[in-house]
């Protein structure tokens, strides 16, 4: 059968899965107004209006690493390196500590680390049981798979037993990222000295097995093919129909400042929209679909919310790996900021745990000060 | 009223009838009024040259060499979009290999037309006169012919090599091709003349199918043939977009020598006297007009449907739809009613540069950063050293324009500017998109003199149009507290209508976040439609947030994307007679503003050279011209540049 836009349509209705011509087909479409309606609609099927936000920080404890991804830049950097920094123990607990010491409602830790090579392992349990004892019900979100695999290599154990004692220290759920496009073509060029795709779907694999939840994601806009993406999100769908463990996909644009990659020009608002959309459209099995504004851009997210995306990624509070590439947004958001943004978008914010369990529903969220909506004027405003 | 009866002189062609239909009827003061006689284009032309006829249905070329000004009739032409039909190259090898092209000798406009075109394929035949009867059988070899009129009817079929003229012409420069008009002395035609002679064209489309048969009975053509030709081909309105065709015409026709200078296009009075200058203060109230009406039956998907197929929205409808209409399906419905408008895959953009002459201001806006008031020590008027430098590298960087903007600095008076226009004209290649209606309005006040007044002199000087600036949003209420010296919104419309009945083209704007309710946006909107109703002076129409960084305005309003996408794409529904919309990427950054390509817009702006206004505030995005295309083609776009007048300029 020949792939058409209608018969494309037809199977989003029927709910049926798209294949991978289908997907090429979404990318190649010149209308880009009509995938995003598809996926919009798919979106509120699947979420009405509701937009997903949630309170966390980052911790990026140390940015040394031994890998070479050249779209990253912290690639190959050594301790004593003017960049460098490895943060101590306390230094990483002081970040909770602080934030519980001023009472703020933050519900997630996020942890992404570089490779470093002369770490042992206790650092990063000590790391997790050290914030558990200060806000037991902290959920830490932490260790890319690049960094799981790294560490069954280096300190000699399997993939399960490295995931078993994070968990016993604390480790609640695994991020998404380290997965960039999974074609070899890709890696090779681009990051070829971490885990490859099998590896990396093999650590989510094994993580949901053990129950665990995670995230995945897609690096777009360095040199991969439209199919070669199309192929990346059929793989995770994959997974997902084995296993049922990924809760939210996050496409992230490529940042050309500051790395190796920087004469590749990056990808345009359009083209953002377009992945989302697609994303949206070809990811039937993953629930949520995350706008990370970090790297879209705040301007760029807010649309997103009517391509597809029904996420927003969180108050985010000291994020380096973005901005050291050169990312011009702001570091940080503070929640009242995230709901005006999107309830200025015409969409409903929530406000959820890293589950997505709901931590207080729209209502509450805008009936608080310092907001007042503005019925008249169909936006919603901070009362100084 | 005038009772004198008006001598008119009309071409005899199939595509004049039905803008003399309702003369030809001569009913009640159609009759009264005017006296017609048929003939042929030049014919037309001589007997309004030697006074035999007060009007004349005139090629568009011979506004320029009749040796005396003349004043065009509002609204009426004879124009096509892209194929015309009966203005045709025939010939039997492909029109680079001609030698020779036979020109008939009835249509001058015509004649020009082919120069110039052939001129930018790089074609160099020699033109030789021919008769009206004979120019069909000299077609042979390299010999080519230019035929119109319904011989070409037949001809299309006849000969290996077709080119229709008005087609070619829309694929070089964009624009629809004029090809004639109602033109007199300036005291030729009254209001009431003007407006019967719109009632006869209204007729005349009415009755385009009756008129169609009619002829092709008498003439033995096909009926379907002439209906569709009066239906599709020929256009008859003189609205925005035909404007710019016709001086993109005139422009060329006086570049390659064909005719002495091109005029200004100017209009005959519609007899309205000029408002008097108010201030947000003076000014009483103002109400606003209602372009369009509303249909309250009809639901959010219907009338977006509609709006997307070019139906007139009215107030109540849109602030329904700013209310209602999701922003996917806003946008949804802005793409296609923009790809209806603009079908051939482009976005335009042009290369200029913004250049501020002086920061001294006395108006003191609350929301700018830029301003200086008089006497400081950071104020400054540019030098003619650094205003040469600013341009030299203007015109280096293929520059086309200069948007030449400043404050109300009040030790520049009238023969400043026309000093400076002047000195532009004489030393650069560019383009002078000058002032604003404050900056008018101003230089009237300190002279005395009318609005009108001033803006002759300074089209006298050299300025080519307006910029849309200093609207922000044309509402007295709202502009009394961000910027209680400004001038009122009826003062902004009215320099903007006396500039467009000049000839002048300018753009309109709006600027949002100031605590702007729907309701004050749309009837932003409506003031600007309706007053392209009037003049279709605007050649486009752009929006953008508030910049608040450094301002004395701390405003906390919604200036987010989705806001400016969905007023965006309100605007495009709205503004059905505004040919253009600019996306905003200084504000808003420049995947927003390629966003906004596919929420309505089809122009990309600038690639502004230079910006000092509202990157004072807080805007600081920069892009080069290889960017603007980046962008627009990822978009799915063919990038192309323009001029002011969205006119299409050479690819190099």
């Amino acid at each position: 059968m020949t792939v058409t836009f209608d018969s494309i349509v037809r199977k989003v209705e029927q709910q049926e899965p798209l294949s991978f011509d289908d997907g090429v087909a979404l990318f190649a479409h010149p209308n880009i107004m009509e995938v995003g309606l598809l996926a919009n609609r798919v979106r509120e099927r699947l979420h009405g209006n509701r937009t997903f936000f949630n309170r966390n920080f980052h911790i990026n404890a140390t940015n040394v690493c031994v890998a070479s991804c050249r779209f990253c830049s912290f690639a190959r950097l050594k301790e004593g390196d003017p960049e460098a920094h490895t943060m101590t123990l306390e230094e990483a607990w002081g970040k909770l500590q602080a934030r519980v010491d001023r009472n703020e409602p933050v519900t997630e830790i996020h942890i992404v680390n570089g490779l470093h090579d002369k770490l042992s392992f206790e650092y990063y349990t000590d790391l997790l049981s050290g914030l558990k004892r200060i806000k037991p019900d902290i959920h830490i979100k932490a260790f890319t798979a690049v960094e799981i695999h790294y560490y069954s290599q280096h300190y000699g154990m399997t993939v399960g037993e490295v995931l078993r004692r994070l968990h016993a220290a604390g480790m609640d759920s695994l991020p998404g990222g380290g997965a960039e496009i999974f074609a070899d073509r890709v890696r090779q060029k681009i990051c070829a000295d971490k885990c490859n795709a099998e590896e990396w779907l093999h650590v989510h694999r094994t993580a949901h097995r053990m129950g665990l939840r995670s995230n995945c994601t897609m690096l777009y806009g360095t040199i991969e093919t439209v199919e070669e993406r199309v192929d990346h999100m059929l793989r995770l769908r994959d997974l997902q129909d084995e296993t049922g463990g990924f809760q939210t996909f996050i496409p992230l644009a490529f940042h050309p400042d500051n790395n190796a990659l920087m004469k590749l020009p990056g990808p345009t608002g359009v083209e953002d929209l377009r992945t989302y959309a697609v994303a949206r459209l070809l990811l039937h099995n993953i629930p949520h679909l995350k706008a990370y504004w970090v790297m879209l851009g705040v301007k760029t997210s807010q649309t997103a919310l009517w391509f597809g995306a029904d996420d927003v990624d969180g108050t985010v509070q000291e994020e380096k790996i973005y901005h050291m590439a050169g990312a011009e947004t702001p570091q940080t958001l503070t929640s009242d900021e995230l709901v005006r943004i999107i309830v200025n978008a015409g969409r409903d914010p929530v406000e959820r745990d890293t589950l997505y369990n709901v931590v207080t529903e729209t209502e509450a969220l805008v009936s608080q000060k310092p907001f007042r909506r503005n019925v008249q004027k169909r936006s919603l405003e901070v009362v100084p | 009223m005038s009772n004198r009866k008006l001598k008119l002189a009309a071409v005899s062609f199939l595509n004049a009838r039905p803008i003399t239909h309702g003369i030809e009827r001569g009913e009640g003061r159609m009759g009264e009024r005017f006296d017609l006689r048929f003939d042929l284009p030049s014919r037309c032309t001589e007997l309004l040259q030697s006074g035999e006829v007060d009007l004349a249905l005139i090629p568009i070329a011979s506004l320029a060499t009749m040796g005396q000004p003349l004043h065009i009739v509002p609204g009426i032409s004879v124009a096509s979009r892209g194929p015309v039909r009966t203005v045709l190259l025939v010939s039997q090898v492909p029109w680079e290999q001609l030698t020779t092209i036979a020109l008939d000798g009835a249509s001058r406009t015509s004649a020009a037309l082919i120069q110039i075109l052939s001129k930018a394929r790089g074609a160099l035949p020699l033109f030789v006169p021919a008769d009206h009867d004979a120019v069909l059988s000299g077609v042979k070899g390299t010999h080519g012919a230019l035929i119109i009129g319904d011989a070409a009817f037949d001809a299309a079929n006849d000969f290996p090599y077709v080119v229709d003229l008005g087609d070619a012409w829309r694929e070089l420069v964009g624009l629809p091709m004029v090809y004639a008009v109602w033109a007199g002395r300036p005291d030729a035609a009254d209001p009431e003349a003007v407006s019967l002679l719109r009632e006869s064209l209204r007729m005349g489309i009415e009755g385009r199918s009756q008129i169609a048969r009619g002829w092709a009975e008498s003439s033995h053509l096909a009926p379907d043939l002439c209906v569709t030709y009066l239906h599709h081909n020929i256009r008859y309105g003189l609205g925005a977009e035909e404007l710019s065709g016709a001086s993109a015409f005139l422009a060329r026709a006086a570049a390659d020598g064909l005719i002495p200078k091109a005029p200004h296009l100017r209009f005959f009075d519609d007899g309205r006297p000029e408002r008097p200058i108010t201030t947000v203060r003076t000014a009483p109230p103002l109400p606003v007009p209602q372009s369009g009406r509303d249909h309250p039956n009809k639901s959010i998907d219907a009338l977006l449907s509609d709006a997307a197929a070019g139906i007139r929205l009215g107030t109540e409808d849109a602030l329904r739809l700013y209310d209602k209409a999701s922003t996917i399906d806003l946008g949804a419905a802005a793409d296609i009613r923009r790809r209806s408008l603009h079908d051939d895959g482009v976005v335009t953009y042009i290369i200029d540069r913004n250049v501020n002459y002086t920061n001294v201001c006395v108006t003191r806006c609350k929301f700018c950063n830029f301003y200086r008031p008089p006497n400081r020590a950071d104020g400054y008027t540019l030098t003619r050293e650094q205003l040469t430098q600013k341009f030299q590298e203007t015109v280096d960087l293929e520059g086309v324009q200069i948007l030449l903007q400043g404050g109300l600095n009040p030790d520049l008076p009238l023969a400043y500017y026309e000093d400076l226009f002047r000195w532009i004209k004489a030393n650069f290649p560019l383009a002078i998109h000058g002032l604003s209606p404050e900056e008018i309005r101003y230089i009237a006040e300190l002279e005395g003199m009318s609005l009108r007044g001033v803006i002759e002199r300074l089209i006298e000087a050299g300025l080519d149009s307006i910029p849309g600036g200093g609207a922000e949003i044309l509402d007295d209420e709202i502009r009394e507290k961000i910027s209680p010296l400004k001038c009122s919104t009826e003062t902004w419309l009215e320099v903007m209508r006396q500039g467009h009945k000049l000839g002048l083209r300018t753009t309109g704007s709006m600027v949002f976040g100031f605590g702007e309710t729907p309701r004050h946006v749309v009837n932003h909107l409506e003031h600007l439609r309706a007053l392209q109703d009037e003049t279709s002076g605007f050649t486009a129409f752009i929006c953008w947030p508030f910049q608040a960084e450094g301002t004395r305005l701390k405003l906390r309003d919604d200036t987010t994307a989705v806001r400016y996408l969905r007023e965006f794409a309100l605007a495009r529904l709205y503004l059905d007679n505004f040919p253009s919309l600019q996306v905003s990427w200084p504000t808003m950054g420049p995947d927003v503003g390629q966003v906004a390509l596919r929420f309505g817009g089809n122009d990309f702006g600038s690639a502004m050279i230079e910006e000092n206004v509202v990157s004072q505030a807080g805007a600081v995005f920069k892009l080069s011209a290889g960017d603007i295309e980046r962008y627009v083609r990822d978009a799915g776009f063919i990038p192309r540049r323009r001029n002011m007048r969205y006119e299409l300029l050479a690819t190099s």
